[in-house]
């Protein structure tokens, strides 16, 4: 298990490095007009110190080799010259990922504690109203672009409950809306695949012999049909956690939330190439960091799946 | 076996089932009557589509959704207080769980499926034992391994926490039985529990099954269309065909006295009864379309022999011995003498001859 767990991790490391120096081309190959806010007015020689002072004169190759043993020695992210001027991306981001990631786990823990007992009591009650209620429910979320309910919930609940539109890290009650609005898309996710998975499941042969060992419906819903239902929903987690990165983008910015996500955006319009360098990468590693996490937690639950090699069976 | 001083466990009166499909509605089971006796071994035989395990899922309250109950009882008399109970009539969940497991359990046919894989065959059975004998701790482990090993797994302790994809189909279909078998059930329903295993693993388990019969004080009622099986294991058989019993009697009086056509027809399709060379007997035709109504005698369209009453009227029971009956018209004083087939003489002079069946 540590040895499949360390070869994995080697591997991701390796994607990682893939994704980093594939994003760290492309911004090299943009116009270099988009250094300079005032490039129109700009002689040629500032033009030539600018981009000597940001390192950009050198050729591709040897800024990513540049970039890579900063990483890997000092475990820089590289300056930010646009975004703020001369201040490296570590120091920046080091005030603002904390809030991102407590955002992002407050949603993931409200979509777990609403979408799992959601997407049980629609299996226990297939074809009931509560079941075609929260069917209803999960279609118009999956249909609709975040970027609206997101919106309509800014726009309607901030009213209705009296809530403050702006966020205030020393103010729980601002955090509500953006938690729930990261929440939103995974709650249904965790639903509508944990109610399939439930459904299936209480179609097997096991679950008749359940029956005729005499158990109730009850007892073999939460005993046997909700554990195996939760097994296949590991392969889901990494999808969860990007949905929250995605998300974070937007919601960040709609409740101006000092945070990582709101970031991007920005720093991808001001062509600050070590702040996109370092962004895209920590959200690269999200997203891997949950697929190692869902395989693991299968595992973890299902004796089948083993990452050890094969073992002789009977 | 003496029929006289049997206690009826399971009584089953005119049972009509029908299923409701795409708006229309099937009559799987039509007017079955059927006494089953304590202790007793029951054969059902049939072949697929008869019926054998509809009839059954009765017993245990676990008809598929759409069937119901159209007509007629089914009284059991096995509960320790001694009253009966009319299973017929039960509605909800929490008076099946008085039957299910502590009186009426069941094997299924399949052990590949029956099994939860996320969970430790210790669990499955354990959960079973906890549920009808209300064990604990160290206690339950212990009851757990006794009935592994009584169901012949070998090395029960070291089984006891090991997950099913690590059994073999036989070792899987022992630890179905056992769980079975652990909620101490009086009737055990066993539905072709051998059918998905290789041919040297079913005698094991029919050794199995009639060990525990014995051992456990079961009454077994055996679906199969395994008429070698049958002849292994039964003390009397049913004949099943399209939702109805047509002949019922002792595993002798089926194998070598049998009346009803159909009966015949299976028998001489058996192919350890077939002769070298030959092709083996085959009934013609499909059995009939249980949509629509059936007229007279079920099996008559593909009976070359059928008299023109069996296109008219059902054929009631016809006593041959008090534990031997059979619904055709054969057997009316009216009918014309209609002699068996080949194999089924061949099979009459060979008892006469001093053979056993069985054998």
């Amino acid at each position: 298990m540590l040895k499949y767990i360390l070869k994995r991790l080697a591997r991701s490391l390796l994607t990682l490095l893939i994704i980093v120096s594939i994003v760290f081309i492309l911004m090299r190959k943009m116009p270099i007009t988009g250094y300079f806010p005032n490039y129109d007015h700009m002689s040629q020689e500032a033009i030539a110190n600018g981009l000597h002072m940001m390192g950009l004169d050198l050729p591709v190759h040897q800024q990513l080799l540049l970039f890579l043993k900063g990483l890997f020695t000092k475990g820089s992210l590289g300056i930010s010259y646009v975004y703020r001027n001369q201040v490296p991306v570590t120091e920046i981001l080091a005030t603002k990922w904390p809030i991102s990631v407590k955002l992002g786990l407050l949603g993931q823990a409200l979509a777990l504690l609403i979408g799992l007992p959601l997407g049980t009591v629609m299996a226990q009650h297939k074809g009931g109203w509560i079941d075609r209620f929260g069917t209803g429910f999960i279609v118009t979320i999956q249909a609709l672009p975040a970027a609206v309910y997101f919106l309509l919930i800014q726009l309607y609940a901030t009213e209705a409950f009296r809530l403050p539109l702006a966020f205030t890290y020393e103010n729980p009650k601002t955090w509500i809306l953006p938690v729930f609005s990261l929440a939103l898309p995974n709650i249904v996710y965790y639903a509508m695949w944990l109610r399939r998975y439930m459904v299936d499941e209480s179609t097997k042969d096991y679950v008749k012999l359940c029956q005729i060992k005499g158990m109730s419906s009850r007892a073999i819903m939460f005993k046997h049909v909700f554990r195996n239902a939760f097994v296949p929903l590991g392969q889901y987690l990494p999808t969860t956690l990007l949905n929250t990165v995605v998300g974070s983008i937007y919601v960040e910015s709609l409740y101006s939330i000092p945070g990582m996500g709101g970031l991007l955006v920005d720093v991808i319009k001001r062509q600050d190439n070590a702040m996109v360098q370092a962004i895209v990468m920590i959200f690269a590693t999200v997203g891997i960091v949950g697929l190692i996490l869902g395989d693991i937690m299968m595992s973890l639950l299902d004796p089948r799946i083993s990452f050890t090699g094969k073992k002789g069976g009977r | 076996m003496d029929y006289q001083d049997r206690k009826v466990i399971l009584s089953v009166e005119d049972l009509n089932v029908k299923f409701n499909l795409r708006g229309k509605v099937l009559h799987a089971i039509r007017g079955i009557t059927l006494d089953v006796y304590q202790g007793e071994t029951l054969a059902i035989v049939g072949e697929s589509g008869s019926g054998k395990s509809v009839l059954n899922k009765n017993f245990i309250g676990l008809l598929d959704a759409n069937g119901f109950i159209s007509d007629g009882k089914i009284i059991y008399y096995g509960m320790d207080d001694g009253n009966p109970r009319i299973l017929s009539d039960f509605q909800k969940e929490k008076e099946w769980l008085t039957i299910r497991g502590s009186e009426v359990s069941m094997i299924m046919q399949d052990p590949m499926t029956s099994l939860n894989p996320l969970k430790t065959v210790g669990k499955q059975i354990g959960e079973a034992v906890r549920l009808h004998q209300g064990l604990k701790g160290a206690a339950l482990r212990q009851a757990v391994i006794k009935i592994l090993g009584d169901v012949g797994i070998p090395e029960p302790e070291k089984r006891y926490a090991q997950y099913p994809h690590e059994f073999s189909g036989g070792m899987r279909q022992r630890v179905v039985i056992a769980i079975a078998i652990a909620c101490r059930p009086k009737i055990l329903i066993c539905d072709e529990p051998t059918t998905a295993l290789d041919v040297t693993i079913q005698a094991q388990i029919l050794n199995l099954l009639k060990k525990l019969k014995k051992d456990y004080n079961l009454t077994v009622i055996f679906i199969t269309h395994d008429l070698g099986v049958v002849a292994n294991i039964a003390d009397r058989v049913a004949v099943m065909y399209a939702g109805d019993i047509i002949e019922i009697g002792t595993s002798k009086e089926i194998f070598y006295e049998s009346r009803h056509p159909y009966t015949w027809a299976l028998l001489s399709s058996l192919p350890q009864l077939g002769v070298k060379g030959e092709e083996l007997y085959s009934i013609k035709g499909t059995p009939p379309n249980l949509f629509k109504e059936v007229r007279g005698d079920a099996f008559a369209p593909r009976n070359p022999q059928a008299l023109a009453i069996d296109f008219e009227k059902i054929p009631p029971y016809f006593d041959i011995s008090p534990t031997h009956k059979a619904k055709t018209w054969l057997l009316d004083p009216r009918a014309p003498k209609i002699e068996p087939p080949a194999v089924i003489q061949q099979i009459r002079a060979a008892k006469k001859g001093g053979a056993e069946y069985g054998e």
